[in-house]
């Protein structure tokens, strides 16, 4: 019970951080509104991708070094893909570029289950396979993104405070999130980051449900390319900030690095903070060169606040 | 808190549809934004000085708006996307890629900023761009080293940074270049990322294969290469760089060594500020497009060498191009860019 409490307080504490920065940021731009929920928003989507594709790896107790990597796989295919396609077409597209996902995060997982070589080592080898393969795709940016698949991620839905990227991030995750949590492969993840013994000892398949992991973790990086594609209207082959971007989410979103604890929605409030506090350094036009230093300490202070809470619940 | 209002006041004047142009008269502090994607390179860090260095002689800037930092075209959009918010007057951009933020900047011309792409272009409408011609630059470096060599020999091509634009411009000019002269042999092509220790240890790696090597052509990675020959006690063979201040002092000091320094201002930044507060005051250029070419201070012919006596700085970081002034278009003093300060610092 108390795990349960210490784990949804994490999440409201994310929360109330959030609403602060949000008034934050309304008393530094009173101009601030739809538009600039939008933008937030849209900023979001590859982040938030990545965070949630490591979150699940980092539950089931490993790491993915190749995030970045995988997404720029997956931006440059669908952009080859997308390059003059009709709306069939870029059904197909999508399709195969979710699938090419799932493939390297399980390559990815298989690699480490059978060569019994640490994670951290066989991801940080493919984070440069995936980007060597980025690169033969395309050398260089290009391809094009089909736009009707563009306008799913511009603009409001419904109401103009409600962006349409949001809505996009929050079925997509939802879509694959919780099923799988209620599943018995969600479990059988927890259980194997939490303590792989004795979740052997106690019949979850070990090996397979750590490449089931993996490829979840594909498939999320997958989605992250293809937002990636739809935003820039072309493919990157060289990965972008996501690596260190969502292990930082995934820490100060609640989950423990080690596995077995967590779940996506806290990761997620966390990178719209780490998304909301580069939009108020800007607006605040503070120097480029001190935005990283308070990005990096609010990240610490936040994560060490936070540990000093669970440690005093514990002890009561 | 002034700012706020000011910039507040500015954007309720653009909304209700008045361009930046209508009220040059009385309008003397504009806000500028700056979108730059990649931190810690000597040229860049040379193009933001520049800006600084620009915006606080112009006068008509009350503060920049600085988003500099390592990222991608997605961090880019958002960073431009940043700047909206923040309601600058302008925004003077270098570009991820060319088309990878033309949505963001389609938004800042909606919401009525002046937008100015310098160092690469941008293909989004009524942006201004402020470009150095990379495939002209690379083009005048090889076809020079190719000539040199005789039109037969064994090249090293050491390029800038794999799916980066300008390398890519820069590789269509080699390969034309190439094309002319079909003796030359390209033995080795490497990228160096535009990293100085990247690239001396892939010539270094290179060198102590024994393999030939007749000459070299830099993305502009260029001083520590010759340092390498040097270190390595290999004969000096023709080298193409930029015209960063380490390799230029190379080429007017390091006896028995023939090369050549393309130029590649990264004062252009500077340009772009001046660009966009002549459009701010209504002076819209004809063209949406400038080209800056590039020229070529070869160290075997009295004018280049004259050139290159001419450009020698001591105080220029060695990693810095030492065009740091373009006449016509920036009007900071050698100390200003230096001092690399913007208004209000």
């Amino acid at each position: 019970m108390s795990r349960l409490i210490t784990k949804h307080g994490w999440t409201a504490g994310l929360l109330s951080i959030l609403v602060l920065l949000f008034i934050l940021t309304r008393m530094i731009q009173p101009e601030f509104g739809a538009s600039g929920l939008d933008s937030l928003s849209r900023a979001t989507l590859p982040f938030a991708f990545a965070t949630a594709a490591m979150a699940v790896v980092v539950i089931a107790g490993g790491i993915d070094l190749s995030v970045a990597s995988m997404m720029a796989v997956a931006g440059v295919t669908a952009a080859v893909l997308m390059d003059g396609a009709g709306d069939g077409m870029t059904v197909v597209a999508v399709i195969v570029v979710l699938l090419i996902g799932l493939a390297m995060g399980a390559i990815n997982g298989a690699l480490i289950v059978l060569t019994r070589v640490p994670d951290i080592v066989v991801t940080l080898a493919m984070l440069y396979v995936w980007e060597g393969v980025a690169l033969l795709i395309l050398n260089a940016p290009g391809g094009a993104a089909t736009p009707w698949l563009r306008q799913l991620i511009v603009g409001p839905f419904l109401v103009p405070w409600l962006p349409k990227s949001f809505v996009f991030l929050v079925v997509c995750v939802a879509l694959i999130w919780v099923p799988l949590k209620r599943s018995k492969l969600g479990l059988s993840i927890y259980a194997i980051g939490s303590d792989e013994l004795a979740a052997y000892r106690s019949g979850v398949a070990v090996g397979r449900t750590r490449i089931a992991a993996y490829a979840v973790c594909g498939l999320f990086a997958a989605l992250g390319g293809l937002t990636l594609t739809l935003s820039t209207g072309n493919g990157e082959p060289i990965p972008g900030p996501y690596l260190m971007a969502s292990v930082s989410a995934v820490v100060l979103g609640g989950v423990v690095l080690g596995g077995g604890k967590g779940a996506i929605l806290g990761p997620i409030i966390a990178v719209i903070i780490l998304r909301l506090v580069r939009m108020d350094l800007t607006l605040m036009s503070v120097d480029p060169n001190v935005t990283t230093i308070v990005e990096g300490t609010i990240m610490v202070v936040v994560v060490m606040f936070g540990g000093v809470i669970a440690y005093r619940g514990r002890q009561k | 808190m002034k700012r706020y209002m000011t910039s507040a006041a500015a954007a309720a004047i653009l909304a209700t549809g008045f361009a930046g142009a209508a009220f040059s008269g009385g309008h003397a502090s504009y806000t500028i934004g700056i979108s730059n994607t990649v931190q810690g390179n000597g040229w860049r860090e040379e193009m933001v000085c520049a800006m600084k260095a620009q915006a606080l002689v112009s006068g008509d800037v009350a503060s920049l708006n600085i988003a500099h930092r390592n990222t991608d075209a997605a961090g880019q959009l958002e960073d431009i996307r940043n700047l909206i918010q923040a309601g600058v007057d302008a925004i003077v951009l270098n570009p991820s890629n060319s088309e990878g933020v033309n949505s963001a900047i389609e938004e800042a011309i909606a919401a009525g900023i002046v937008v100015v792409a310098v160092d690469q272009a941008v293909t989004a409408e009524g942006a201004y761009i402020l470009s150095n011609n990379q495939e002209e630059y690379a083009y005048l470096g090889a076809k020079w080293l190719f000539e040199e060599l005789g039109g037969e020999g064994s090249v090293v091509y050491m390029r800038g940074a794999a799916g980066a634009g300008a390398d890519n411009d820069r590789d269509t000019g080699f390969q034309r270049a190439l094309a002319e002269f079909p003796d030359i042999d390209v033995v080795h092509e490497v990228f160096t990322g535009w990293q100085q220790d990247q690239g001396k240890q892939q010539i270094l790696d290179y060198l102590s294969t024994g393999l030939p090597v007749d000459g070299v052509w830099t993305s502009g990675i260029d001083n520590v290469i010759v340092d390498a020959f040097i270190e390595s006690d290999v004969p000096l063979v023709p080298i193409v760089g930029a015209d960063n201040a380490g390799f230029v002092g190379q080429l007017a000091t390091v006896e028995g060594f023939t090369g050549a320094a393309v130029t590649n201002p990264g004062s252009i930044g500077g340009a772009g500020v001046t660009l966009a507060l002549q459009i701010l005051g209504g002076d819209v250029p004809e063209s949406n497009t400038v080209l800056v070419d590039p020229s070529i201070w070869a160290n075997n012919d009295p004018e280049g060498m004259a050139l290159i006596e001419a450009a020698q700085n001591p105080n220029l970081d060695p990693e810095w191009p030492v065009s740091v002034m373009i006449p016509g278009w920036t009007t900071y003093s050698m100390d200003e860019i230096i001092a690399c300060k913007g208004p209000g610092e």
